[in-house]
C-alpha cells in the first residue's frame, strides 16, 4: 500500500463522518428547497426555482436580509472593539484578575436564551434597570421600531465580547516580555509598542475570532426570537428568524429550505472572503 | 459550534475546569431517571409543567394505573415555550414513530395536527353525552371535518382586569364599551393626578398573543379575520376602525407605547404593583393577584372584554389545551382511555384546585368546594361560554405569522391600518394559492 493510498484509509472515517453530517443534509436542504412542500397539507411538488424568484421580489425576505447584515457588522465591530480593550486592560490588571476572568466566562456561559429573557426585564420600559437608570424616563427599547434593533446588539455585545476578550488575552500572555523591555530601551513606549509589536502579533487571533463571530452573528436566531420575536413590524427579523417561521411555524418546508439555503450561501460567502484574508495575513507574516 | 475559548492560555484553565464540571455534574443529574420497569405496558404523555400550588398530575396518573394494573404511565415535560413545543411534535411526528402516545396540544394546533394524519380521530370513543360536557367553545376548535380530534384539558379565555377600589372611588361600573374605558381612565387620572399610573395594559408584541388581542379587537367590532370560504378580512372597514382603535390607544397614551412590545408577563407585573387601571389578560393572572404578598389584593375584579361600535361584549378569544392521542400509538384504546380520563370530571376537578386552572366543564364552574376554593368561578362561566375561538382552519398558523408583522406595523405606527391590511391580504391570498391546488 502507498503512502497516499494509506493516507486515505486513514481519511476515510473522518470524511465519512464529515459526509454523513453536513454535506448530505445540504444538499438534502437544497433539495427541498427545489420543492413546494407542505407536509401537513400533503403538497408535494416540483418549483423548480420558483420559491427562490419568489424571494428576489419578496420585500419581507430583503428587509430580513438587511436587518441580518446591520446586526452582524454592528455586534462583531463592536465586539471586537471592546473585546480587544478588554484583554489589554486584563493585561494591566494585577488584583482581581481572576475575579474578572470568572465574571467575563460567566457572561459567555449563559445560555443565550437565559441572557435574552435577562434582558427582556432590563429593557422593560416601566420597572426596567436601564430606563431607572437613564433617570426614570420611559424609553419603549424592544417597542420602538428604531430602538429595538439597536437594543438587540447591545444584548449581543453584552454576551460576546467576552469570547473575543478571552481569546485576545490568551493571545497577550503568550508574547514575551523582552520584546517589550526591547522597545523601551529603543525608545519605543505606549501607542507606539501597541502598534509595532502588540498589534501585528494580536492581528492573526483577532481575525480568526472576527470569522467565528461573524458566522455566529450572521446565523443569530436566539436573541431576536426570545426578545422581540421579529418585532416591531418586523425591524428585528433576521434571515434565521424568517427561516425558522416558514419551517417550523407554517411548515412550508420547501420555501423555508430554500431561505436556509440563502443563508448558508451568505455564511459561506461570508467564510471564504475571511479565510482568503487570514490566508494572506499568514503568508505575509 | 465553534464558540469553546478552548485554546485559552494557562490561566484560564481552573476557571474552565470548573465550568466544564459543572456541565458534566448537570448532565449526569439529568440520566438515570428512567429506570427500567418490569410493567409490561408503558404509555408515555407528553406535557407542558403544570404551575400552580400543587402538581396534580402525578397523583392523577397514579391514579390511573391502579385503575389499570400492568399499565405504567410515564409523564414526560415538553419545554416551557409553545413555540419549540409545536416544533418538537412536527420533528417526531412527521418522521417515523412518535416516542409518546398521548400528548397536550394548543388548542390552536388541533386542525392542523388533524388535517396532517397525525392524531387519532377520537369520534369514535366519545360519546355524545361526554362531548356535551364540555364547553361547546372547547369542543369546537378540536373538531374537524365533521370529527372529534382532542379532548379539552383546560381552557382560557381573555378577560378585563379592573382595580375595583379606583373604580368603585369614582362611582364607574367596569365598562361595557371601549369609549367607555377611555373616558374612565380620563377622569381617574384626573382625580389621582398620579404620572406612574397606566391607564389600560394589553399584549401588542409581534407574536400569537399579540394576535390574540387584534383578533379581539376585530370581534369587538363585528369583524371577522376570515370569511366561511377562508377569504381574509370579509369586514374591511370596521377591521380597519379596529386596528386604528388600537394604535389610537396609544396616541393618546390611555396604552403606555411599550405594550407594543409586552407579552402577558411584562403585562401582568405593572398591573399587579397597582401601576395600571385596566388590564387585558388570561385567568392565570387572578391567582398570583391574590397571593399574599400582591400588592392589589383583594382590589382587582374582572369583567367581560368591552365592545367597539358594532360587535357583541365580551367577544374575548378562548384558548387553553387539549388531549390528543399519537396516531401511531401502539396502545390505541389505552391511550385514548388515559386521554379521556384526564380530562373526566374527576381530573379536571383535582386540576382546578391544585393547579389554579380552569376547567373546560360547565358543571365544575358550580361545583360548591371549587366555588368555596376560587369565589370567582360563577363569573368565569359566563365569560368562558362567550368566548371565540380563533379561527378554526389547519392553516391558522401559517395565517398568524403572516399576519403579525403587518398588526404590529400599524401598533407602532408604520403602516396605517388600510395599507397593513392590504398588504396582509396580498400575503395571505399568496399562501392559500400554494395551499389549494
Amino acid at each position: 500500500m502507498t503512502d497516499r493510498r494509506l493516507g486515505w484509509l486513514l481519511l476515510a472515517p473522518a470524511l465519512a463522518v464529515l459526509g454523513g453530517l453536513t454535506v448530505y443534509p445540504a444538499l438534502w436542504v437544497l433539495w427541498l428547497s427545489l420543492q413546494y412542500r407542505i407536509p401537513v397539507f400533503s403538497i408535494a411538488r416540483w418549483a423548480g426555482l420558483e420559491h427562490y424568484a419568489f424571494l428576489a421580489g419578496d420585500t419581507r425576505f430583503w428587509n430580513a436580509a438587511g436587518i441580518t447584515v446591520v446586526f452582524t457588522s454592528c455586534s462583531v465591530a463592536l465586539e471586537c472593539a471592546l473585546g480587544l480593550a478588554i484583554a489589554l486592560g486584563l493585561r494591566g490588571q494585577h488584583r482581581g484578575r481572576r475575579v474578572a476572568l470568572a465574571l467575563l466566562l460567566l457572561a459567555w456561559a449563559l445560555p443565550s436564551v437565559v441572557t435574552a429573557k435577562m434582558f427582556e426585564w432590563l429593557y422593560h420600559p416601566a420597572g426596567g434597570l436601564v430606563n431607572f437608570l437613564l433617570g426614570g424616563r420611559i424609553i419603549n427599547w424592544l417597542g420602538d421600531p428604531a430602538l429595538a434593533l439597536p437594543a438587540l446588539i447591545v444584548a449581543d455585545v453584552w454576551r460576546a465580547t467576552p469570547f473575543v476578550a478571552l481569546l485576545c488575552y490568551a493571545r497577550l500572555l503568550t508574547i514575551p516580555a523582552d520584546l517589550y523591555e526591547a522597545a523601551q530601551v529603543d525608545g519605543a513606549a505606549g501607542l507606539q509598542a501597541f502598534a509595532r509589536i502588540t498589534w501585528p502579533l494580536v492581528r492573526p487571533i483577532l481575525l480568526v475570532t472576527l470569522l467565528f463571530r461573524t458566522l455566529d452573528a450572521l446565523r443569530a436566531f436566539d436573541i431576536m426570537f426570545v426578545l422581540t420575536g421579529g418585532g416591531p413590524a418586523g425591524t428585528t427579523e433576521t434571515l434565521t428568524v424568517y427561516a425558522y417561521r416558514a419551517l417550523f411555524q407554517t411548515l412550508q418546508v420547501g420555501f423555508g429550505s430554500a431561505i436556509g439555503v440563502v443563508v448558508f450561501a451568505l455564511v459561506m460567502a461570508v467564510a471564504v472572503v475571511y479565510l482568503r484574508v487570514i490566508g494572506r495575513a499568514e503568508r505575509a507574516a | 459550534m465553534a464558540r469553546r475559548p478552548a485554546r485559552a492560555a494557562v490561566p484560564l484553565a481552573r476557571p474552565l475546569a470548573l465550568l466544564v464540571l459543572l456541565g458534566l455534574s448537570l448532565a449526569a443529574g439529568g440520566c438515570g431517571e428512567r429506570a427500567a420497569s418490569d410493567a409490561p405496558v408503558i404509555l408515555v404523555f407528553k406535557h407542558a409543567k403544570i404551575l400552580g400550588p400543587a402538581d396534580p398530575v402525578p397523583g392523577l396518573l397514579r391514579r390511573f394505573e391502579g385503575l389499570h394494573p400492568g399499565v405504567r404511565v410515564q409523564a414526560e415535560a415538553l419545554t416551557w415555550s409553545s413555540d419549540e413545543q409545536h416544533q418538537f411534535y412536527v420533528i417526531n411526528l412527521e418522521g417515523g414513530s412518535p416516542p409518546f402516545d398521548v400528548m397536550m396540544l394548543d388548542v390552536i394546533w388541533v386542525p392542523e395536527f388533524a388535517r396532517a394524519g397525525w392524531i387519532l380521530d377520537l369520534t369514535p370513543f366519545v360519546s355524545p353525552a361526554e362531548r356535551d360536557a364540555h364547553f361547546p367553545t372547547a369542543i369546537e376548535p378540536a373538531v374537524q371535518d365533521g370529527r372529534l380530534w382532542a379532548l379539552p384539558w383546560f381552557m382560557n379565555v381573555g378577560l378585563l382586569y379592573y382595580r375595583r377600589d379606583l373604580l368603585a372611588k369614582y362611582g364607574f361600573v367596569p365598562p361595557e364599551t371601549y369609549e367607555a374605558l377611555v373616558e374612565q381612565v380620563r377622569r381617574i387620572w384626573a382625580g389621582e393626578g398620579d404620572p406612574r399610573l397606566d391607564g389600560y395594559l394589553w399584549q401588542g408584541k409581534q407574536y400569537e398573543g399579540g394576535m390574540v388581542n387584534v383578533l379581539e379587537a376585530l370581534w369587538a367590532n363585528g369583524a371577522r379575520l376570515l370569511d366561511e370560504q377562508g377569504r381574509p378580512f370579509p369586514e374591511r372597514a370596521r377591521a380597519q376602525e379596529s386596528l386604528a382603535f388600537l394604535r389610537g390607544l396609544i396616541e393618546s397614551g390611555v396604552s403606555p407605547a411599550w405594550v407594543t412590545a409586552a407579552d402577558e408577563e411584562l403585562t401582568r407585573r405593572p398591573f399587579g404593583d397597582g401601576r395600571a387601571i385596566f388590564l387585558r389578560s388570561w385567568p392565570y393572572a387572578l391567582d398570583l393577584f391574590e397571593q399574599p404578598d400582591s400588592r392589589v389584593r383583594g382590589k382587582v375584579g374582572v369583567a367581560a372584554l368591552p365592545r367597539l361600535g358594532h360587535g357583541p361584549v365580551g367577544a374575548a378569544s378562548t384558548g387553553g389545551a387539549h388531549l390528543a392521542v399519537s396516531a401511531r400509538t401502539r396502545h390505541q384504546a389505552l391511550a385514548v382511555d388515559l386521554a379521556r380520563f384526564l380530562t373526566s370530571e374527576l381530573a379536571q376537578r383535582a386540576m382546578t384546585a391544585g393547579a389554579a386552572l380552569r376547567p373546560s366543564r360547565p358543571r365544575l364552574y358550580r361545583d360548591p368546594a371549587l366555588v368555596a376554593r376560587d369565589p370567582t368561578l360563577p363569573a368565569l362561566l359566563g365569560l368562558m361560554e362567550k368566548g371565540h375561538p380563533r379561527p378554526i382552519t389547519p392553516y391558522y398558523l401559517m395565517l398568524s405569522t403572516t399576519l403579525q408583522p403587518e398588526f404590529s406595523a400599524v401598533l407602532v405606527g408604520r403602516k396605517s391600518p388600510e395599507r397593513a391590511i392590504h398588504d396582509g391580504t396580498a400575503q395571505v391570498d399568496h399562501l392559500l394559492r400554494a395551499i389549494r391546488p
